[in-house]
């Protein structure tokens, strides 16, 4: 680990992946620390899935990468004994059984439990002797958590883990991660759609917009810094005159208005509605908008 | 899936849903509370969150650390909640049913106050 900074697990500094001449991760910077639960944001192609590669060296950067203080790309062997990746393209094995995959990472694997797989298993309806090819969806996506959970690591990085699940097997499958998992010291980075879905989970946020590093903020501050103001339509004018990042609609009639501000907006613009907690999404929504759709610049 | 309005922070969103299953004895007092991480992974919360809630029950008396045991429902919790509530009720939620009782012109001779 890093002497200098011992709660850092992941530091980026300048980091860039280009293929050919587009930067699909363009200057980003952040770091993540221990004991922490990472949301990484982005639309399709903004970057998120290279970004992943990238922190466990399927693929080359320039810049500073460090992660649990091994350079990713040479030092990949050392780092994947202590982080875990879940890729999005992930897929076991059709023809095998659950625990013939439980003996094949025994075998490739020296910091997996295969006692730890079973009892992570038992909390799930996988049965031992289960053929993958037999599993639903939702079951095989179970059985790979449980089997890359049993790996006693520091970091666990999921590319989009619940893509296609239904709402059942994504609320078990977070359920296990947490539960099972996240102990206070090790960090988990998950990419995803769901941002609705997620928040409440998610200690911090990465969010990615077409390479670039947008936002990287923890939920506490997130709270702190962004404003949500809720109004009636009476008064959408004098609050859009104050500059909100978004505004939007919270629901039916003419009281369902809201705009999001980037730090508090002056009193007067406060006082014209009721304060409101800006939702990840909402927030999502008004820093990766395409700049030919944003009107509020016209 | 649990959702959470946006008018309070969650960790308060979670206090009070806490405080509302300790008023109706789960768990009973005395009794263990949940870890964080069985509440974390019931409510699909980041422990941090839940750190925060379970403080906030403590700090209002609610609940005790045990050294090494983990958190316990406190002796006379569901009192103090009870009567928390109790003022609520009179201080809040009173003066709007009785506005209401007023503006409909129903007087407490018309309310029915047994069960039937």
């Amino acid at each position: 680990m890093n002497a200098a900074e011992p709660n850092v697990l992941v530091k980026a500094s300048h980091l860039s992946v280009r293929y050919g001449a587009k930067a699909a991760v363009d200057d980003v910077s952040f770091t993540i620390p221990k004991g922490r639960i990472v949301g990484l944001l982005g639309h399709n192609g903004a970057g998120k899935t290279t970004l992943m590669k990238a922190m466990v060296g399927l693929t080359q950067g320039e810049g500073e990468l460090s992660v649990l203080g091994f350079q990713p790309r040479p030092q990949r062997a050392q780092l994947l004994e202590q982080a875990c990746y879940i890729p999005d393209v992930a897929i076991l094995p059709r023809w095998a059984r659950v625990e013939d995959l439980i003996s094949l990472m025994s075998g490739i694997h020296p910091r997996f439990s295969a006692e730890r797989a079973r009892s992570l298993l038992r909390r799930t309806s996988v049965g031992l002797r289960d053929k993958v090819k037999t599993l639903s969806k939702g079951m095989v996506v179970q059985a790979h958590l449980a089997l890359v959970a049993a790996i006693d690591a520091k970091l666990m990085i999921l590319d989009e883990p619940t893509l296609g699940l239904d709402v059942l097997s994504r609320k078990a499958f977070y359920e296990m991660l947490i539960d099972e998992w996240c102990d206070g010291e090790r960090s988990v980075l998950i990419s995803t759609h769901q941002v609705e879905e997620i928040e409440s989970l998610l200690s911090d946020v990465l969010m990615l917009n077409e390479g670039k590093l947008v936002l990287s903020i923890s939920l506490e501050d997130m709270e702190k810094r962004f404003v949500g103001v809720s109004h009636d339509a009476a008064v959408a004018e004098q609050i859009a005159a104050a500059h909100p990042l978004l505004r939007y609609r919270t629901g039916a009639g003419p009281s369902g208005n809201a705009a999001i501000f980037d730090g508090a907006p002056p009193e007067h613009v406060q006082a014209l509605g009721q304060r409101i907690r800006p939702s990840l999404v909402d927030l999502f929504v008004a820093l990766t908008r395409k700049p030919e759709l944003d009107r509020t610049h016209f | 899936m649990q959702t959470w309005d946006d008018r309070q922070p969650i960790y308060q969103q979670l206090a009070d849903m806490l405080a509302a299953q300790l008023l109706d004895g789960d768990p009973l007092e005395g009794a263990a509370m949940p870890s964080v991480r069985a509440l974390a992974g019931r409510y699909l919360l980041n422990p941090l969150t839940v750190n925060r809630a379970l403080k906030a029950l403590g700090d209002e008396g609610l609940l005790e650390n045990r050294r090494g045991l983990g958190l316990f429902v406190m002796a006379g919790a569901r009192e103090r909640l009870r009567a928390a509530e109790r003022n609520r009720f009179l201080h809040s939620e009173w003066p709007r049913l009785r506005e209401r009782l007023r503006r409909l012109g129903i007087s407490a001779q018309q309310l029915n106050w047994e069960e039937r």
